[in-house]
């Protein structure tokens, strides 16, 4: 039987996360090809397409990068496939170079781009708006609020595009990827097979002499899109009265809310929109003009505002717009923050607020498992190098190795980063830099950061925390893997092959819980100069447990003779160790037998599991 | 949509406990009593040892629930419950675990856990509807301690708090688990509504 989510089964309900609900869309458009990078909040996007794959009747890869997904998806549609590209959005600053010229080109078979954005930092280095994006290069944007319109914007940007030969966007924000709301299913048509590819080089290949004309016709579509927003089921308007409310993405559910909350929805006029870019600018100065004052609802950057404040002067309207003078700029908004907003245009009292306020706990930071690889890197770093070396970091679990007492992270800017910031650190620093890259990092940018760093004659010291798989977004495959979910993966790339591939001379590989090893390789490495490397091979535990169904054999346990120095515990901050009165315990249940603490203290045993 | 009384339900934990899989079952249960349900999630960082916070909203349709918005609370672990009252209306119900899962300071004996007294009073402070149980150990006792995360669910279908009973959970739990976790957590919602009552 096929999944419920390819299932031809119209008028079926079913409570999908916003992020099946996308590949449920995808499907119900007849999707040919999708291309990803994960990345939270989207990836449970690629993970379920990954999953069903097998059944499926379109083309799936995990992309090494979003760049390269973008570039993939960009061929595919050129070719005339219905293609779906999905990424997070600090993703698409990696894909801004393609995305720029696709909307140049045009997208004959369709091409829609899920930017996942996280207003609130949730899981991310920065809250940056991708409806810029989709401005800069001259994208249409939908926007959806709930799960069934993830689903639907999906499938008909998907439609959409294909019929304009435009890519769009799909913006969401984490609420969005990872609310669950019940969807109604439409039907699955045959996706059949792609258009295949019409040569055209005048509108496909970008010489300056193409490009001109690539640009007018830019414009062009943009204004036939302007004719879809008037006309979309997804931008609305309701309610009456003389203040008016502009809003888009989630906050069409925050001012839906608020409005039901507060009893106010009698007297307040709202324009949701859905289609949110280009403007519809027809049916944005009818509003305007029905109102008197005006206050725009959006998440983050005051984007719909400034289109409606230009919109108003040039039609020269009398009318009040307010937006990010009475919302804030950063993080999230809540239904109480838009009421409180309300209240105050309406002249109503806002409701006292009076939430608890509890005495501070003991935090509780996320930290790296019971059984991590990277502890037994990092330890031994810290051991041979100390406070002298610059640890330049890179975006992994591994990132959480800048808590103490590890604190092997002191810069990061970026996926891939570590090797080339690390070299540039060197060079202005004269000190020596250790750059930790995961594997998947590592395929994803970080081989262009290794060719610079010996071209360069760069000093730095690479560290490939190398744990076989992509742990932090939930064990996507990449390149260098053994296995997936789906079995074996027949055309591995080698790591170390790599690196001498490109130049390095010096690249050694340990297991990072064989200590002896790994703080003699870091010596030796650190005798030398320039580009060197060091691969720390070793699975994620959890991974194994995943994949393979293996844990260790055997466990750690605390001896009586234990002289309550913890050590352990002040070195290593393990999770399955605890301080149990004077001495230091293992708990056995959350052990997974690594071994390292065994190499620390002396008093520190292993033992059978289940012993 | 209007005529239906919006419940937000704020559920906390620690990653691992299965937050998620119990918020799901909840989201189910409101969607099989016909009535309007929008679910939330955050996770990413949580999966390793964090916190993991999640959202039931009955007759809203916003995912979220901002500080004061929340008619329950349901913490999974006591700490957790005390860090997520500022969510809580005030009055609001909150029905707790009393085990904790201590965080790295205070296993590595850096700080100290709050005794459960003390959460009991700032709770107190917010609400004089509360009620605990030691859910882990009736997750235990049923067969798995992820179920005791079924157990504070099935309690607070007993309280009378929600649309529907604990039957409506108990439908849900066979039609979405496979056959090997039903017995478990039909067990554990059982022993749930009993520890209620206790």
């Amino acid at each position: 039987m096929a999944h419920s989510l390819l299932a031809d089964a119209p008028g079926h309900i079913d409570l999908l996360l916003g992020n099946e609900a996308i590949v449920r869309g995808a499907v119900e458009a007849g999707l040919q090809v999708a291309t990803c990078y994960p990345g939270t909040p989207s990836s449970e996007v690629p993970d379920t397409l990954f999953r069903l794959s097998p059944e499926a009747r379109y083309s799936f890869e995990y992309s090494v990068n979003e760049k390269v997904a973008l570039e993939v998806a960009g061929g595919a549609t050129l070719a005339g496939a219905l293609t779906l590209c999905t990424m997070k959005h600090v993703g698409v600053n990696v894909a801004a170079d393609p995305l720029m010229t696709l909307c140049y080109t045009g997208t004959p078979g369709g091409l829609l781009l899920l930017s996942a954005d996280d207003p609130g930092c949730h899981s991310s280095q920065n809250e940056q708006d991708n409806r810029y994006y989709a401005r800069l290069a001259g994208m249409p944007v939908l926007e959806p609020s709930t799960a069934q319109e993830a689903k639907d914007m999906t499938r008909d940007g998907l439609l959409l595009s294909k019929k304009h030969g435009a890519p769009f966007m799909l913006r969401t924000t984490t609420r969005v990827n990872h609310l669950r709301g019940p969807v109604e299913f439409g039907p699955v048509p045959d996706p059949g097979k792609p258009d295949g590819f019409q040569r055209n080089p005048s509108k496909f290949v970008p010489i300056p002499a193409f490009s001109r004309p690539m640009h007018v016709a830019l414009l062009e579509r943009l204004e036939a899109l302007r004719q879809e927003a008037e006309n979309s089921p997804y931008n609305t308007v309701t309610g009456s009265g003389s203040l008016g409310i502009v809003c888009s993405s989630i906050s069409r559910a925050y001012v839906a809310d608020a409005l039901a909350q507060s009893g106010l929805a009698d007297r307040v006029k709202v324009l949701g929109l859905g289609f949110s870019h280009p403007l519809p600018e027809t049916m944005c100065l009818d509003f305007l003009s029905s109102v008197s004052r005006l206050l725009v609802v959006e998440e983050l950057e005051p984007i719909l505002e400034n289109d409606l404040r230009v919109l108003a002067q040039k039609n020269g309207l009398d009318v009040e717009i307010l937006g990010k003078d009475v919302l804030p700029r950063c993080n999230e908004f809540t239904v109480s923050m838009v009421e409180d907003a309300i209240c105050r245009l309406t002249g109503e009292a806002a409701p006292v607020r009076d939430a608890c306020q509890p005495a501070a706990l003991p935090m509780r930071p996320p930290n790296l498992c019971a059984g991590c690889p990277h502890r037994g890197s990092y330890f031994a770093a810290r051991k041979v190098f100390g406070d002298d070396a610059i640890y330049s970091s890179d975006i992994g679990c591994y990132t959480l190795g800048l808590l103490p007492p590890l604190k092997a992270a002191d810069f990061l800017l970026c996926m891939g980063s570590s090797i080339s910031a690390g070299g540039g650190a060197a060079l202005a620093s004269g000190k020596t830099v250790l750059a930790f890259i995961g594997d998947s990092t590592y395929f994803h940018s970080g081989l262009t950061g290794v060719a610079n760093a010996v071209f360069n004659k760069h000093d730095v010291l690479i560290v490939v925390l190398d744990n076989r798989t992509t742990a932090m977004t939930g064990h996507q495959p990449h390149p260098g893997v053994d296995k997936t979910i789906l079995g074996d993966n027949d055309s591995r790339l080698d790591i170390e092959a790599s690196l001498r591939g490109l130049g390095v001379t010096e690249v050694r590989e340990v297991n990072p819980f064989n200590q002896k090893k790994t703080i003699a390789a870091f010596e030796e490495l650190k005798t030398m100069k320039g580009v060197r490397a060091l691969i720390a091979k070793e699975p994620c535990p959890l991974f194994t447990r995943r994949i393979y169904k293996k844990v260790a054999p055997q466990v750690a346990y605390v001896a009586e003779s234990c002289t309550g120095r913890f050590e352990c515990l002040d070195t290593l901050a393990c999770p399955a160790m605890y301080r149990d009165g004077d001495h230091a315990a293992v708990n056995p249940i959350l052990c997974n037998g690594c071994m390292l603490c065994l190499q620390v203290c002396g008093h520190i045993k292993a033992k059978k599991r289940g012993s | 949509m209007n005529d239906i009384k919006p419940i937000r339900i704020f559920m906390t934990g620690v990653g691992g406990q299965g937050t998620l899989t119990a918020t799901t079952m909840l989201a189910r249960t409101v969607l099989a009593a016909g009535l309007p349900v929008t679910s939330g999630e955050i996770h990413g960082m949580a999966q390793r040892g964090g916190v993991v916070e999640s959202t039931v909203l009955i007759g809203c349709k916003s995912p979220k629930i901002g500080h004061g918005e929340a008619d329950i609370l349901l913490g999974f672990e006591p700490m957790e419950t005390v860090r997520a009252l500022p969510y809580l209306k005030r009055g609001g119900l909150v029905l707790s675990s009393t085990e904790f899962m201590p965080p790295l300071s205070v296993a590595m004996g850096k700080q100290a856990c709050p005794s459960l007294d003390e959460i009991k009073t700032q709770v107190a402070a917010c609400t004089d509807k509360a009620h605990y149980m030691n859910s882990q150990t009736i997750g235990i006792e049923a067969g798995a301690v992820q179920s005791g995360n079924i157990a504070l669910l099935g309690a607070l279908c007993a309280t009378g708090a929600l649309p529907f009973g604990p039957e409506a959970l108990a439908a849900t739990i066979k039609a979405n688990l496979p056959a090997k976790l039903q017995a478990v957590n039909l067990k554990a919602l059982e022993l749930g509504v009993a520890a209620l009552d206790a």
